[in-house]
C-alpha cells in the first residue's frame, strides 16, 4: 500500500486514540501512506511521553477529543501548539465544542475513512518541510 | 400607815424606772427591770411582759422575774380569743381575776397553772398612736385581790412603757436600716458610687468605686469628678452638663465611656443625681453607675452573630429553617420560603406552624415529611424528597430537605433544622435523560442490526462474512446488556453466558462458570465482549466446545489491589482437548482483539496460552 513518494512519507505523526480498533486502523492507514506513526496511545499521560522524546520531532498529529473517563485530548493540543505541531481532532461527538481555544482546528467526524483522513493528514503537513530523520 | 409607805415605795419605783428609761438603750434590760421593780412592788416577786409577734399571732413571754430562765425570751402562746392575754388586749384596760379556778371569762394558759398561779393581772401596753404592744401581766401563787390603788400604778406605769419601748424599738430599726444600707452599698462592687460637693468634687468614694475606676478612696476624694470621664468628653464639658442638668432637671444620665485609673476605657450606665436639702439647698451629687462594659462586649458579639446569621439566611437562595425541638414550631424560616413555597411565610409562621406547613405538603407524602421531623428530633441526620403543592399557582413541586439535628451545651438535641430546595427541575431533566438513554440505546442496537442485515445482502453468509456476522452480533449482545442494566454499566457473569449461551449448547459440568457480581463500564463491556466472543468461537470451532469431549471453566474474582483500586481476574481454562496447534494461530485478528485490545485503552493485561490440552487465558482489567 506504501506510496513511496507521497507527502506523507518518513512524516511522523501521533495518534492519539482510546478505542483500540480505531487506533489500528489509523496507523494501518497512515502507515500505508508513507507516514512513521508514533504511538497509537489511549491517554494524554502517553501522548506527552511521546512529544517529550527530543529525538523524535513530530511533523504533524490526529487526536481524538474524547478519552473516556472524563479525559479530553485538550491538553495534549496545548502541548503540541507550544511546540509548534500542526494537528486535527478525529471526533465521535456531535456536541457542541465547548472549548474555545480550541474551536478553529479541523475536525473530523467519525467514523473515518482511509481517504479522508490520508488527505487531511497530507494538508496538514504539507505547509511544513520534513524533518531529516 | 403602810398605805402611804407603799405609795411611796411605787412612787419610788416609777422614778427609779423613769430614770433608767432615760439612761439605757438596751430594751431587754429595761423590760427585765420593769418586771423586777413590779414584782418587788407588788410584792408577787413575779412579773413578765409578753410581746405580741403579729405575723403569727402569738404572744411571747420577752421578760419577766419569778420565772425560769428555759421561759423568758423562748416561750410562745398563740393569741387565742379564749386566753384572759387576749381579752385583755381587746378590753384595753387592765383585767383582774382574783381566783383562776373561779375564772369564767377565759382559760388561763397551761404553763401558768403548771407554775402554781392563781391570781393573776393582765395590763395591756400600747404604743404611741394605739398600736397594742403586748402585756404586763403580775401573777400570784395565792388567791389575791388586787387594790384600786395597785391597778391604778400598773395602768401608770403601763402607760410609761408603752413610749420607751418605741423609742427603743424605732432606735434598733433604725440603727439596722442604717448597718443595712452600709453593707448594701459597700458591697455592691459593680456599682461605682460616689457623692461630690456643689462644685463637683468627690466628697465620698465607695468601695465599688474603687472597683470600677482604680483609684482608692484617699486618691480621689478631693479630685473633680471629671477624672472618671474621657478627654473627648471632659473637652466637651460632659461632665459639666451632667451636673447642670441634674441641678436643673435633678437626674441626668451617665451612659458612656468611662476613663479608669490604669488608662483603659470601662463602659458606665448610670446617671447623676442632685441632692439637695428638704428646703432646696444644694448639697452636691450622687453618681451610681454599673460597669457593663464585658455585658455590652457579649451584646456586641451576639449582635453580630446574630446578624451574621441573618445575612445567611436572607441571602441563601435555598430555604434555611429552625424549629423548637420540644414544640416542633418554627423559630427561623428564611425568605427563600416564598419562592420555593409559593406561599408568604406569615402564614405559616402564625398558630401551629407544623400544622401550617404540613397543610402544604402533598397528601400522599406528609406523613412521611412530617416522620422525618420526628426521626431528626430524635437525634437521626435525614435526607428527603416531597412533593409540595403550591399555593402560588396550585403546581406540585419536589422539595429536597437535608435536615439535621442542633444540640444543645449538654447534648440534648434542642433545635431541628435544615435546608430545602425545589428540585423540580433537577428531577425532571434527570427523567428526561433517563428517557434520552433509553432512545439512543435502542437506536445503537438498531443500526446494528441494520449494518447486519446491509453486510449480510452485500457479503453472503459465507468466510469472512459468517466472522463479520457473528462479531457484529457479540456487540449487539454486549449494548444489549448494558441497556438492560438501565445504565452504562454491565455484569460480568452476564455477559459471559450470554455469550456461551449464543454458540453453544454444551452446558455444566463440562462448562463451569462462576464469580462473584463484577460491574463493568460501557468503555470497558465493548472490548471485554469482544475478547469473550474470540475465546468462544475459538473454544467451539477448535477447543473444549468442539465436540463436547473437552472441559472448559470460566472463574474470575474482583480484589482490592492498592488505595480505592480493584482489579478483575478472569481465567478462562479449556482442557482435554486434542489441540490443533496450526489453526489456533491461525486466527490472528481474534488474539490480536484478546491481547491488545484490552490492554491498549483498558490497561488490562492478557496472558494466552496454548497449553497441552487446550487454551488458557487469563484477563487482568482494573476496574474503574
Amino acid at each position: 500500500m506504501s506510496t513511496a513518494a507521497g507527502p506523507l512519507v518518513g512524516r511522523r505523526i501521533l495518534i492519539v486514540e482510546d478505542e483500540y480498533l480505531i487506533a489500528e486502523a489509523m496507523e494501518e492507514w497512515l502507515s500505508g501512506a508513507g507516514a512513521k506513526v508514533v504511538g497509537p496511545v489511549p491517554s494524554v499521560e502517553q501522548a506527552f511521553e511521546l512529544i517529550e522524546e527530543p529525538e523524535k520531532v513530530l511533523d504533524g498529529a490526529v487526536l481524538d477529543v474524547n478519552l473516556g473517563r472524563g479525559e479530553t485530548a485538550y491538553p495534549v493540543a496545548d502541548r503540541l501548539n507550544e511546540r509548534g505541531v500542526p494537528y486535527l481532532f478525529a471526533t465521535g461527538d456531535v456536541r457542541i465544542i465547548d472549548d474555545p481555544g480550541h474551536r478553529k482546528r479541523l475536525r473530523l467526524e467519525k467514523p473515518l475513512s482511509r481517504q479522508q483522513l490520508v488527505r487531511e493528514v497530507e494538508r496538514l503537513v504539507s505547509g511544513s518541510p520534513a524533518h531529516p530523520d | 400607815m403602810p398605805d402611804f409607805d407603799k405609795m411611796m415605795q411605787r412612787q419610788q419605783v416609777l422614778a427609779d424606772f423613769g430614770e433608767l428609761a432615760l439612761r439605757s438603750s438596751d430594751l431587754d434590760r429595761i423590760l427585765a427591770e420593769a418586771c423586777r421593780l413590779v414584782g418587788e412592788a407588788l410584792g408577787t416577786g413575779r412579773a413578765k411582759i409578753l410581746e405580741i409577734v403579729h405575723a403569727e399571732r402569738q404572744l411571747l413571754v420577752r421578760a419577766g422575774v419569778g420565772w425560769d430562765p428555759g421561759i423568758i425570751g423562748f416561750l410562745r402562746m398563740p393569741m387565742e380569743e379564749r386566753t384572759s392575754e387576749t381579752f385583755a388586749i381587746e378590753a384595753g384596760e387592765p383585767v383582774i381575776s382574783r381566783d383562776i379556778a373561779a375564772e369564767d371569762r377565759f382559760d388561763v394558759p397551761r404553763f401558768m397553772k403548771e407554775a402554781g398561779v392563781v391570781a393573776l393581772v393582765n395590763v395591756p401596753v400600747f404604743l404611741p398612736g394605739g398600736r397594742a404592744y403586748g402585756l404586763l401581766q403580775v401573777d400570784d401563787t395565792r388567791p389575791r385581790d388586787f387594790g384600786q390603788d395597785e391597778i391604778q400604778f400598773l395602768r401608770t406605769y403601763s402607760t410609761l412603757l408603752g413610749p420607751v419601748i418605741d423609742r427603743l424599738l424605732l432606735a434598733r430599726a433604725l440603727r439596722s436600716t442604717e448597718e443595712r444600707f452600709r453593707l448594701t452599698v459597700e458591697a455592691a462592687l459593680d456599682y461605682a458610687i460616689l457623692l461630690s460637693d456643689p462644685q463637683d468634687r468627690i466628697t465620698d468614694w465607695l468601695p465599688g468605686a474603687q472597683a470600677v475606676f482604680g483609684w482608692t478612696a484617699e486618691e480621689a476624694v478631693g479630685q473633680p469628678v471629671a477624672i472618671t470621664f474621657t478627654p473627648e468628653d471632659r473637652a466637651s464639658g460632659q461632665d459639666r452638663w451632667e451636673t447642670e442638668t441634674a441641678r436643673k432637671e435633678g437626674v441626668a444620665p451617665n451612659v458612656r465611656w468611662h476613663l479608669r485609673k490604669d488608662g483603659q476605657r470601662v463602659f458606665i450606665e448610670g446617671s447623676t443625681r442632685a441632692l439637695r436639702t428638704p428646703d432646696g439647698k444644694l448639697l452636691g451629687f450622687l453618681k451610681i453607675g454599673q460597669d457593663v462594659t464585658e455585658r455590652r462586649a457579649a451584646e456586641d458579639r451576639l449582635r453580630e452573630s446574630e446578624e451574621r446569621f441573618r445575612q445567611f439566611g436572607e441571602a441563601s437562595s435555598d430555604l434555611i429553617w429552625v424549629r423548637d425541638a420540644e414544640t416542633l414550631q418554627f423559630e427561623y424560616l428564611s425568605p427563600a420560603f416564598e419562592a420555593i413555597y409559593g406561599e408568604a411565610r406569615e402564614a405559616v409562621l402564625s398558630g401551629d406552624t407544623l400544622q401550617r406547613w404540613a397543610d402544604l405538603i402533598h397528601p400522599d407524602d406528609r406523613e412521611r415529611a412530617l416522620s422525618m421531623i420526628h426521626r431528626v428530633r430524635a437525634g437521626e441526620r435525614a435526607m428527603s424528597a416531597f412533593r409540595i403543592i403550591r399555593p402560588s399557582d396550585g403546581e406540585i413541586r419536589w422539595i429536597e430537605n437535608t435536615d439535621f439535628p442542633l444540640y444543645d451545651s449538654t447534648g440534648r438535641v434542642q433545635r431541628v433544622a435544615g435546608l430545602a430546595k425545589d428540585v423540580t427541575e433537577a428531577r425532571m431533566s434527570a427523567a428526561r435523560l433517563e428517557v434520552l438513554v433509553n432512545e439512543l440505546q435502542h437506536r445503537s442496537r438498531n443500526l446494528l442490526g441494520v449494518i447486519a442485515s446491509v453486510a449480510s445482502k452485500t457479503l453472503g453468509e459465507e468466510g469472512a462474512a459468517a466472522d463479520f456476522q457473528a462479531r457484529l452480533r457479540a456487540l449487539s449482545r454486549a449494548q444489549g446488556l448494558l441497556s438492560r442494566y438501565g445504565s452504562n454499566i454491565a455484569e460480568v457473569g452476564a455477559l459471559v453466558r450470554a455469550e456461551l449461551a449464543a454458540h453453544t449448547e454444551v452446558h455444566p459440568p463440562k462448562v463451569a462458570v462462576s464469580g462473584p457480581q463484577v460491574l463493568l463500564t460501557a468503555r470497558q463491556v465493548q472490548n471485554f465482549s469482544l475478547a469473550l466472543h474470540e475465546l468462544t468461537t475459538n473454544a467451539v470451532k477448535y477447543g473444549a466446545l468442539r465436540d463436547g469431549k473437552g472441559q472448559l471453566s470460566v472463574t474470575w474474582t474482583a480484589e482490592r489491589i492498592g488505595e480505592g483500586e480493584r482489579l478483575l481476574t478472569l481465567d478462562w481454562i479449556e482442557s482435554g482437548v486434542d489441540l490443533q496447534p496450526e489453526k489456533v494461530t491461525r486466527r490472528g485478528y481474534g488474539r490480536q482483539l484478546i491481547e491488545k485490545a484490552l490492554s491498549y485503552a483498558l490497561r488490562a493485561r492478557t496472558e494466552f496460552v496454548l497449553g497441552e490440552d487446550g487454551v488458557r487465558c487469563r484477563i487482568q482489567l482494573p476496574l474503574e
